[in-house]
């Protein structure tokens, strides 16, 4: 009682116009850190607070695929689509199997190439949520892009040739 | 006699529950207290009124980067065209739309001379560039040429692949 009593008291009194007192003293205002103008490109995005800063770095569950093996996958990929792309353009025939390689490695070479796109702009701290949703929109994307490709590679000209086509169209 | 009565007195009222409270000066400020997750969602609130810092737009513009970015961007331009294709493919063709190459290219090879140029120089330029740069970054990988010097002379080596390779692909 004494307490509700008190706190309505001083919240009256915070109410109430400044004395001169109070007056004298500086206001509170926000200053930029840096006098240059500000070019802000992108507003803040969510700030989620989790735990303490008491709280220990999380250890990550230890996991036998993730070591630099993708990383050794990438370049594998990476180093053999330098031929791909250029012999069978060079050669001048549509290699089916050499198509296919080619499409396998373009395949799996994008979707690398987006997934760090996702992960880079799409902090799973900040958007946990469209994280997820850009996870599997490419996930069914690749799949997607994986199956139209099998069709042009099974039922129509092929790749090469395809790309040949439209070039020279 | 009169000390033993005001010490008796003073050891009394000390005794006594809110004894201090008479003598403590009236504090014209309040606090409650509030549970953790609000605790957070003030806070969260204070960080998104601080100043963000700038990036990008503060730094020299510098071949190191410049090339680096320009790699993603070409990459993602060119799997882009290949997801929209090969997508399209799947997705539109059952709806009576003719996807097929011999048709698309037929379509495509109808357009404007200028359009197709306008499409096809910056094309190949972005496959030249991904081409060049990505060999530029598996000599990194093999830690060859990662100096500044190195890093410059392969970068402007690059450029200049790239301008030469688009000139042939646009002319083949």
């Amino acid at each position: 009682m004494a307490s509700t009593l008190r706190s309505s008291a001083a919240r009256r009194i915070l109410a109430t116009k400044p004395t001169s007192a109070i007056r004298l003293l500086p206001q509170t205002r926000v200053a930029a850190f840096h006098a240059s103008q500000r070019h802000q490109i992108l507003p803040p995005g969510p700030q989620v607070v989790h735990g303490t800063v008491n709280d220990p770095v999380p250890i990550p569950t230890p996991n036998a695929t993730h070591g630099s093996y993708h990383w050794a996958f990438e370049r594998i990929i990476a180093l053999g689509m330098l031929p791909l792309t250029v012999a069978p353009f060079a050669a001048g025939t549509a290699n089916p199997a050499l198509d296919a390689a080619l499409g396998t490695a373009l395949i799996l070479h994008s979707h690398i190439g987006f997934d760090a796109c996702v992960t880079d702009y799409f902090p799973k701290r900040q958007y946990p949520k469209t994280r997820t949703f850009m996870v599997w929109l490419l996930r069914a994307s690749t799949i997607t892009a994986a199956v139209g490709l099998f069709s042009i590679q099974t039922n129509d000209v092929g790749l090469t040739e395809g790309i040949k086509r439209f070039w020279r169209a | 006699m009169l000390s033993t009565r005001v010490l008796s007195r003073s050891l009394l009222r000390s005794a006594r529950p809110n004894s201090t409270a008479f003598f403590t000066p009236r504090r014209m400020i309040t606090t409650e207290s509030i549970s953790a997750s609000s605790a957070n969602s003030i806070l969260a609130a204070q960080r998104l009124a601080r100043p963000v810092s700038p990036h990008l737009s503060i730094y020299q513009p510098q071949l190191t980067w410049y090339l680096s970015m320009t790699t993603r961007i070409t990459g993602v331009a060119l799997s882009g065209i290949f997801y929209l294709y090969t997508i399209g493919y799947v997705l539109v063709s059952p709806f009576g739309v003719d996807m097929s190459v011999a048709n698309a290219s037929k379509k495509w090879g109808e357009l404007n001379g200028a359009v197709k140029a306008a499409v096809k120089v910056p094309l190949a330029a972005c496959f030249s560039f991904h081409f060049w740069n990505g060999i530029r970054h598996l000599v990194w990988d093999t830690g060859r040429e990662l100096t500044v010097r190195g890093v410059y002379r392969t970068g402007y080596g690059v450029l200049g692949l790239t301008a030469l390779s688009t000139l042939g692909l646009v002319v083949v």
